[in-house]
Order: C-alpha cells, then structure tokens, then sequence
C-alpha cells in the first residue's frame, strides 16, 4: 500500500454531519431520470410519455455514442417528460407500478469472470446502461469504450461534506467490491483503490484491496488529486475514476444480471429533519429522501452533490443517477449590521480573522456570499488550499485573459473542481466556476 | 436597526436601473454595505463561503494602523510642543496632536473618497474597500507640516494615476499611498525633507524655536562626518537606540515608532493578512547588506558603512513600510518565493540609498515603488519554475 499526502486543502467542520446509520424509505410512488445531468451527453430518447417501461429498459441513448444506454431505475409507466430551456430534457418521470418488471441482462459467475474477456465485460456493462459510470480524467466525460485506459482509480470517499461513509455503503458488502475490482482488472492494467487515512472503514474488508492510502484535507480522497500525486508521464493523464458505490452497482449487475437500483444517500445539513444515511431508489424524489413535504423548509437549500461541488436542484426534483448526498442548508439571505466589524464567535472560516478560529467547534454555515464581489487582490488564499497547486489566483487571470496555452500550462486540467479556490475568496470570485467553464470550453474544441 | 434597514430599503429605488440616482448607485452601494452586509446568496458550485471578505480584510490592517497612528499623533503634538516651548503634558501634546493630524487625515479621506466616487460613478465598478487603507496610509507618511492643499493633491495623484487608471484596486501596479508621497516628495521637496519639516512651529515663544533642532535621525546619520560614528552622533543628539525604536523624534507622522509597526506587523501576520514572508525577507535583507557593508566599512571610507544594522531598522520609515506598503497583497508578488525576494530586495535597496545616495535621506519608499515595478518579474520567473516541474496535461 502506497501512502500519500497531500497537504494543501481545508477540512470545513460544520453542523448536520449524517451518522453513521442508514434508515430505509418505503419505495417512492415516482422515480426519474435527469438526462440534464449528464456529463457532456446528447440524449435521444426511446421513450414516449405514456410507454411501459421496465427495470432496466432503455430511457436514452447518447447521440455521440449510442452504445451508451441510460435505463429505466424503475418498472411503470413514463408519466412526463419534462423540457428545459433550449428543449434541454430536465427530467423523465416515472411512475412506479406495484409489481415492477426487470430486464435480464447476462450474468458472470466467479469462474466466468474470472475468464471473461474485456470485450464480453465492456459489452455487458454498456448494455446494462451503467458504463456511464465510469469518468474520464481529466474532463469528466463517459469514457470510450474502445480505449483502454493507463489505470482506474476507485475513490472510496472524497471527503466533502456531506458524502456517504465507505463504513455504511460498504457493509456488508465487501464481497462486490472484489468482484469489482476482478471486473476493473479486466479493463484496465492498473486498478488503483484509495482511501483516507482517516475514514471509517468496514471491518470485513481486506487490506489487500487497497492500493493507496491517501492522507490531508479535503480533497485529499479525491480521484484526481491521487493522479496528480502519483503520475510520472502526460500518457497517465486520461485515468479513468469510479466511486465506491458506482462499483458496487456495476458488480451487482454483472454478478446477478439485474440493473441495481438500489443508492445510499448521505442526508446532512442544519435544515436536514434528520441527519443520516438513507438507503433509497435511484431517482427517487428529494423531498421523499429528506422526509419532507415538497417546498420545505421555507428558505432552504437544497444541495445535491456536496456544499462544494454539488449544485442546487428544485425541491420537487429527484436524485441523478450519479447523486450521493443531499444536504439541506439556509439560503443564508439576511442582512447583517455591520457584519466586517463583529468579532464573529460563529462565523465559518478558514482564515484567523474571527474569534471561530480559536474555537475546534464545528460551523452552522447557509449559502450566503458573506460579502460583495470584488476584484482580486492577489491574497494568494486560493493558492494556499489548491491541492493541485494550479495557483488559482494566476489561472483564473489568465482564463479571463483568454490565454488559453498559458492556463493549461498551470495545470488547468488537473484541476479536480474542489471549489475550494471559491470557497477563501474574499473577493468572493466564483473561480472554480470560471476554471469548470475553461475546462469544458476547451474539451468543446479539442473533442 | 430596523430603522436603518428601512431607510436603504425606501431609497433603494432611487438608485436602481431605472431610478432618479441610478449614476450614484456605487456610492449607495458601497455606503449601504458599511452598515450591512448584503444578503447576497452563492450562485455557482461551493454553496459555502468563507465569512472573510474584503471588507473584513482591509479592516484588519487599519485595526493595526491604529496604534501608530495614535502614537504619530501623539508624537506630532510632542514635537511641535517641543519646539515651540509649549507644555508637554500629555493632554495639551495629544490636542495639538489632533489639530496638527486629523486635518491631514480628513482631507486624505475627503478628497480621496471624491476621486474614489467619480471613477466609480463613471466606470461603473464598486468602491473598493482598498481605500479605507489608502486613506490612512497616506497622511502617515507625510510631514506634519505638511500644507493641506498638497496633501489633497498628493493623494489625488495617488488615487488617480497610482490606482485608478489602472482600473481600481486590486489592477494597480504600484501602492497607491506611496505613489501620492513620491509626487509630493519630488513635487514639493522644500515641504517633504528637510530640518524644518518635521515639527509644526506656530506662535513660539522666542528662543524656544533655536534650541529645537528639527533634524531627522537620518538627517544627523547623513552629515556624519568620516571617521565619527554614527552611534555615537546620535546618542549626542539625544537619539539612542531606544529612542529611536520607540519613536518619540521627529519625522513622518506615523512612522516613527519602530516598535508599533512591528507590533502592528505581527498582529497582520498572525490574522494571515500579511506575508511574514516579505517582512522577514526585508529584515534580513536591511540585516544582510547591513552587515555586508560593515564588512567593507576602513577608516577612510564613509561613517554610514560601519553603522549597526540595527540602526537601520529602527530609523526613519523602514518599519512602517515594510510592515504596511510592502505588504500590500496588490502589488506585491503573489507566489511564496518571490515574497522573500521581494522583501529582501527592499531591506536591501532601503539600506543601499541610505548608504550611498546622499541626495535622499531615506530609501524605502524608493525601494518599495522600484520592488512594486518587479513584482510582476519576480512572479513570472517563480511560475515558470513551478511550470517546468508540472507533468504537462493538455
């Protein structure tokens, strides 16, 4: 086991963090699909409202590649189809029927997989529609299926507030995620597993499985922060990434021939009625994973994906198929009376100009800026906490200046969008926005 | 409270797109956040920010500015009193004091705020909060004697052509405190150097004004003759090290007391607002040459290059420079290892004027505008290293 440190990052400690318990939800009476979500896809659709579908009937193909499949997460009848903007599919709605049908797709045994060829492999996850789980380093795309990639890197646990704990996702489990990483083996040479040092792992897992220990604040545990700590060559650049619990989805296809539906969701937040793991559907509705009425409570957030990377949904919305974590948090939208002069007993910061920062106390925090946008003034906090050392401050200069060879040349790509450069501004710059917008102009061009 | 939420809540109109005022919305802006911070929310990913904002952190170094500004008031009055033979009791020094800073201060702010305005009116940016520390900075490296007339058009100067042709701060190359001084110092030199400068003399009772020599501590170093010491001059014009450190003789009126301004500068350094890296860079680098030009120090060769490094530390601006202006995050480098340069570079250049260019007695205004100037280079030659050892990933 490799250990790795990477030191520069900030852990937030904050309220509402979900215990390590998982409580089960009655099946929902709607789930859904967000093509709208999906890195990068152009999605055509199979379905017309009012179809039959299946557990595990197409929904939607990629245009780009249709092999690329994306499944019903339930068995009903297609209720809606909801269109955005620019006739963006926003969501297929689907309602649930009491005995739901499943599509069969082929199953491995051990001693078949262990003999499977990765062409037989890759056929079967792409035709059991969860070959989008894997994310191509270093833009996030669906990776192609023809290439094989330098290595796969599992990340058990990113540690951003709030994800599932690899000890409650993980339980009873341990078994799939050594068929995973068998079935991982056959796709690539080099299969990498990384965990933190400090997260709480299931006793029944074995050590062997884990290749990298990875230590430091958030986002230490993340994918890319593991290939930028590890790569010796430009070839190690388009690593390919999965999350723990992906794998086991995909395991359980391949091992039992059925689309898994089912997803542990990490519920936190100081709105959050309850703060803990919830064990639920894919596409299952937010306010049914948080325990409320829709709408509720008044003046919340709902964050889906992480304080920092998540974005925020509409509160009747449901879970994407890649979300972990919903996490309910104030808007944050009061005024404060001469708010730069407070000492600021119970601000949330990572600087040392409040009285918090004398305390070990974990932070309330809501979504509010906590100030008005200026220009940069060249504090360097940004830099401090890149754990990719990109430097922030001069990246983001040279984004805007539309100098792209310049921004790739400080390591544009390699950001891993913490968001945490975002995060210290106190000029209150959305520079991880600016660099995700880089990032995805650039792949636009080169693809 | 309430009340003064209402009040922005009614006029708010006024000065909306569409509004009678709509051209000062900066102004209603920027006075609106003095007394709140807006309830803005996060639009795009980290739906979490820190509470530290610009405000907050340009309020941090005028908390630290306060004790020499205190003192430089206080210090005024004293040297003033002192000249014109008035008591030097601490209620009348510390009135004097108020009559001879707070004018300077005033006007600082005054016209500075006005030329703040205009530009934000016209160029339709926010007011910065950089200001706030322009505003105080300025007056403190000035004289006391200083005619109000020029204060106003130096700091006009410094926010004009020092900041805002460039686009506000945060875009300026040099500081725009010590741009204002450096177009006073050349402009006006007869008010900016000189023996007469340091002590405002109004109303003195007769003989008192010849007894009080005006001279700077670094004006005494200058005229050392070859062969004497400087030490040793400055003990005999009432100057010893301990004087010099605490800050009770004449000169810029915040900028004496070395003691606060290290003070001030560790306080700045352990909220993490300024660099420790470029204040210890430009301790060691006064330290450094200081040392190196003992090395050189004969008999026949000028009583500055003997002098004890120390000296240089307590005398004249340095502390208050290096603790204030070079820390500047604008215009000082952004990466770790250019701040050592660049703190070192100014320790050096101080020292180096000091020593060898008698035609100014003080060099580290000097020496943080030219070190301002290679910031950008200094940042640029740092990345390109950084660069070189990145695995390219394009």
């Amino acid at each position: 086991m490799i250990s790795i440190h990477s030191k520069k990052g900030f852990d937030l400690p904050i309220t509402g963090s979900p215990l390590p318990e998982t409580s089960s939800r009655e099946t929902p009476a709607f789930v859904a699909l967000l093509p709208e979500k999906m890195p990068f896809v152009k999605p055509r659709l199979k379905i017309k409202e009012g179809h039959q579908v299946q557990v595990g009937s197409v929904i939607f193909e990629d245009k780009r590649n249709p092999a690329i499949q994306f499944l019903s997460p339930g068995g009903g009848m297609v209720q809606e189809i909801a269109f955005g903007p620019r006739r963006v599919i926003k969501k297929v709605v689907i309602k649930l029927d009491a005995e739901e049908g499943r599509v069969a797709f082929s199953r491995f045994t051990d001693s078949q997989l262990e003999d499977a060829s990765r062409a037989s492999l890759v056929e079967a996850i792409l035709k059991g529609g969860l070959w989008c789980l894997f994310r191509e380093l270093p833009f996030g795309d669906i990776p192609d299926p023809e290439t094989a990639p330098p290595s796969i890197i599992i990340t058990l646990d990113s540690r951003e507030p709030f994800q599932p704990h690899p000890a409650v996702y993980l339980e009873g489990k341990e078994d799939l995620l050594a068929a995973g990483m068998k079935i991982l083996e056959k796709l690539s040479a080099a299969v990498h597993v990384s965990i933190h040092k400090e997260s709480d792992m299931p006793t029944g897992l074995s050590d062997g499985l884990v290749t990298h220990r990875v230590s430091g604040p958030y986002p230490a545990g993340d994918g890319g922060v593991l290939l930028y700590r590890t790569k010796k060559a430009p070839e190690e650049n388009r690593a390919w990434c999965i999350r723990g619990q992906d794998l086991l989805l995909l395991a359980e296809l391949i091992k039992t021939g059925r689309y898994p539906v089912e997803r542990t969701v990490a519920l936190g937040g100081s709105l959050a009625r309850e703060q803990l793991h919830v064990s639920t559907r894919l596409g299952a509705p937010l306010p049914y994973i948080a325990g409320e009425d829709t709408g509720n409570p008044p003046r919340s957030r709902y964050i889906v994906g992480g304080i920092f990377r998540g974005y925020t949904a509409e509160k009747d919305s449901f879970l994407d198929l890649y979300a972990t974590s919903l996490t309910i948090l104030p808007e944050g939208d009061k005024k404060e009376l001469f708010g730069f002069a407070r000492p600021g007993l119970d601000k949330p910061t990572r600087s040392r100009t409040f009285l918090s920062s004398l305390s070990k106390a974990p932070f309330t925090v809501d979504c509010g800026l906590h100030g008005e946008q200026r220009a940069c003034i060249n504090c360097g906090y940004c830099d401090d906490v890149c754990a990719v050392d990109i430097l922030p401050q001069f990246a983001l200069k040279s984004v805007l200046a539309d100098e792209v060879e310049e921004s790739l040349a400080h390591g544009l790509l390699d950001c891993v969008s913490c968001g945490l450069c975002t995060f210290v501004c106190p000029s209150k710059i959305d520079i991880c926005a600016v660099l995700k917008g880089a990032k995805a102009d650039y792949y636009e061009e080169i693809r | 409270m309430k009340f003064i939420a209402d009040i922005f809540d009614k006029s708010r109109p006024l000065f909306e797109k569409d509004g009678k005022l709509a051209k000062w919305h900066p102004l209603f802006e920027a006075t609106e956040s003095f007394f709140f911070i807006p309830g803005l929310t996060t639009r795009a990913d980290a739906h979490v920010r820190d509470s530290l904002d610009v405000k907050r952190f340009m309020s941090f170094v005028i908390l630290a500015l306060i004790p020499p500004f205190l003192f430089g008031l206080y210090n005024a009055g004293y040297q003033s009193n002192l000249a014109t033979g008035a008591s030097l009791e601490l209620l009348p020094v510390i009135l004097k004091g108020i009559l001879i800073v707070l004018p300077l201060v005033i006007v600082s702010y005054g016209v500075g705020f006005l030329w703040e305005i205009l530009f934000a009116v016209i160029r339709k940016h926010p007011i910065s909060e950089g200001f706030l520390v322009t505003g105080l900075l300025f007056p403190l490296t000035l004289p006391p004697t200083m005619p109000l007339w020029q204060a106003a058009v130096g700091i006009s100067f410094g926010v004009v052509i020092g900041k805002e042709v460039f686009g506000g701060t945060g875009r300026n190359i040099l500081n725009p405190a010590l741009t204002g001084r450096a177009f006073l110092f050349f402009a006006y030199p007869a008010k900016m150097s000189g023996d007469t400068v340091w002590a405002v003399v109004d109303g003195a009772k007769t003989g008192a004004v010849d007894a009080f020599s005006g001279a700077t501590p670094l004006a005494i170093a200058g005229l050392v003759n070859i062969q004497e010491k400087i030490e040793a001059v400055l003990q005999a014009a009432d100057y010893p090290f301990v004087k010099l450190l605490l800050g009770l003789y004449p000169g810029s009126i915040g900028a004496t007391s070395a003691l606060l301004c290290f003070a001030g500068a560790a306080v700045l350094v352990v909220v993490g607002i300024a660099s420790y890296r470029v204040i210890v860079g430009g301790v060691l680098g006064v330290l450094a040459t200081g040392y190196l030009l003992n090395f050189f120090a004969a008999d026949t060769s000028s009583a500055w290059l003997s002098l004890n490094p120390f000296y240089h530390l307590v005398m004249g601006g340095f502390a208050f420079g290096i603790a204030y202006m070079a820390t500047d995050p604008v215009t000082a480098p952004g990466m770790e290892k250019a701040k050592w340069v660049y703190g070192f570079f100014i320790g050096m250049l101080t020292v180096l004027i000091r020593v060898f260019n008698p035609a100014y007695p003080e060099g580290i205004m000097l020496a943080i505008l030219f070190m301002n100037l290679f910031s950008p280079l200094l940042d640029h030659i740092e990345i390109r290293l950084k660069i070189k050892k990145r695995v390219i990933n394009v």
